[in-house]
């Protein structure tokens, strides 16, 4: 694993019960880029992911973070948002702030509570009274207000209207810099396709394209989304 | 281990407050309508108690395995050693609660008991009062129901850890293979048996020394305590054994 790796997965396969949803799957992760994701729903991104933030064990196959094998250890490297709502329901959002202080020592607490203003999430809003756009809002300033090696962001424009969307893509631009990882799984390719500057298209479980996303447009004489539609066209 | 242990009372504290003012309004209601009523109230209390806390237990271990809001937990650095434990010193701390609780209750009841005969109410007088009525009617005294909610309590832990342990096995090693509920309910009682089995097997090796408590009337509550001290001890390694086995699966093969 070279110095600008800093996710490295080698024949990772994972296997629910007689579904197979990722099979031998190997790519590396390179600092300070931003990844996006991309596949229809059951390409196994989602799966990637949990198996990367521990939430998943994988049937076999290794994952490195910064050269180390997964740990518990290495989940304070990684800050992971889940596309489901995972956020305790009886907690206010200022509980969720000071839940992240207290378990992340890289959260930035006023930075959040920044943020939180700037969107327009009340601390004292109960979670479970959030509209969607506000959870999903929320769920993403709290992944972004920690300053750790790599994000991933499940789905963070799922469910999410219009202008809510276009806030969560300028607060990722604001966090991202270069000594940052980013991992964006989504299937909304137009949105997110401006700030990419690689693709990993997932398909069955498999990896069915990966490379840097200007030189894949160049080659291919088209966009991430016209190649997406190519590539998933009969998925 | 503290912040884990300070969030699993913040997402509970609402329920626990609920129980409370309930059972405190219900028992100020029975107060009202007699002495016996009041005294049934005290006799199923606990017994009501007791089925919100196991089942109370249960789930804020069995939602955070099962539900999505789980993975809250599970992302954080912590290991899965100090989350099982978290959620057993919780437990634990939630039952001594109750039994306090409960106390509360017995000295309150008494106390109004007394002060309804008499007209004050000395703390001390109430104590006696009620070891007087342990010994006179059923031969025991404070100390031995002390030894005998401790006993209760290292029950109640390896009770709870032993289904702990069967649900994260459902939740790891058995996560991908179909019956895994079935499996680990099998396990459970498959535990259960076994654990009941040690204990018996390790009563029968030293029960010979206990040969002295035979004949005797009356035995004092540190006496109880020797004599419960076998089924206790194994009550206290199963607790270890399996919060240890719970930690690593935890750790290592957790699928949420």
């Amino acid at each position: 694993m070279n110095e600008n790796e800093i996710l490295k997965i080698e024949n990772l396969t994972k296997k629910y019960y007689n579904k197979t949803a990722l099979e031998d799957v190997s790519m590396s992760v390179e600092r300070g880029k931003i990844y996006g994701l991309l596949g229809p729903n059951g390409s196994g991104k989602t799966t990637l992911m949990k198996v990367i933030a521990q939430l998943h064990k994988q049937t076999s196959g290794q994952v490195l973070i910064n050269g180390s094998p997964l740990s518990y250890e290495s989940k304070s490297s990684i800050s992971y948002m889940p596309t489901e709502n995972f956020l305790y329901d009886s907690f206010k959002v200022k509980h969720a702030v000071k839940f992240y202080a207290d378990m992340y020592k890289d959260f930035r607490e006023d930075y959040a509570m920044k943020v939180l203003e700037e969107i327009k999430v009340d601390p004292e809003f109960r979670i479970s009274k959030l509209s969607s756009g506000l959870n999903g809002k929320l769920k993403v300033a709290l992944a972004l207000s920690r300053n750790t090696d790599l994000y991933m962001l499940d789905e963070p424009l799922n469910g999410v209207d219009v202008l809510s969307r276009d806030t969560i893509m300028e607060l990722i631009a604001r966090s991202y810099d270069e000594t940052k990882t980013f991992i964006i799984s989504t299937h909304l390719v137009s949105e997110i396709e401006k700030i990419l500057d690689s693709v990993i298209f997932l398909k069955d479980g498999r990896v069915e394209l990966l490379g840097d996303a200007e030189e894949l447009r160049l080659s291919k004489g088209t966009s991430i989304e016209g190649l997406y539609k190519e590539v998933y066209k009969n998925a | 281990m503290l912040k884990l242990l300070k969030y699993e009372f913040i997402r509970k504290y609402k329920l626990i407050t609920m129980t409370l003012v309930s059972a405190l309004v219900l028992n100020l209601y029975l107060l009202t309508k007699g002495i016996a009523v009041s005294s049934s109230f005290l006799l199923f209390f606990p017994l009501i108690l007791a089925v919100l806390y196991v089942s109370d237990v249960i789930r804020m271990y069995s939602d955070d395995l099962n539900k999505k809001s789980g993975y809250m937990l599970f992302m954080t650095p912590n290991s899965g050693y100090k989350i099982i434990m978290s959620k057993l010193a919780a437990a634990v701390i939630e039952g001594i609660g109750m039994l306090f609780i409960y106390f509360v209750f017995i000295l309150v009841n008494g106390a109004f008991i007394i002060y309804q005969t008499r007209s004050f109410v000395d703390i001390n007088e109430v104590m006696n009062d009620i070891n007087t009525l342990l010994s006179g009617n059923i031969g025991i005294n404070l100390g031995h129901v002390f030894v005998f909610l401790f006993a209760v309590l290292v029950f109640v832990i390896g009770f709870i850890v032993t289904v702990y342990t069967a649900m994260t096995i459902r939740k790891s090693i058995f996560s991908e293979i179909k019956f895994g509920g079935f499996l680990s309910f099998i396990i459970f009682l498959g535990l259960n048996w076994a654990l009941t089995y040690a204990s018996g097997e390790f009563y029968s090796l030293v029960s010979p020394h206990y040969n002295s408590f035979v004949n005797v009337t009356t035995v004092s509550a540190s006496e109880l305590l020797v004599i419960m001290f076998p089924v206790i001890a194994v009550s206290i390694i199963q607790s270890i054994i399996l919060t240890l086995c719970s930690g690593f699966l935890l750790e290592k093969k957790i699928n949420l």
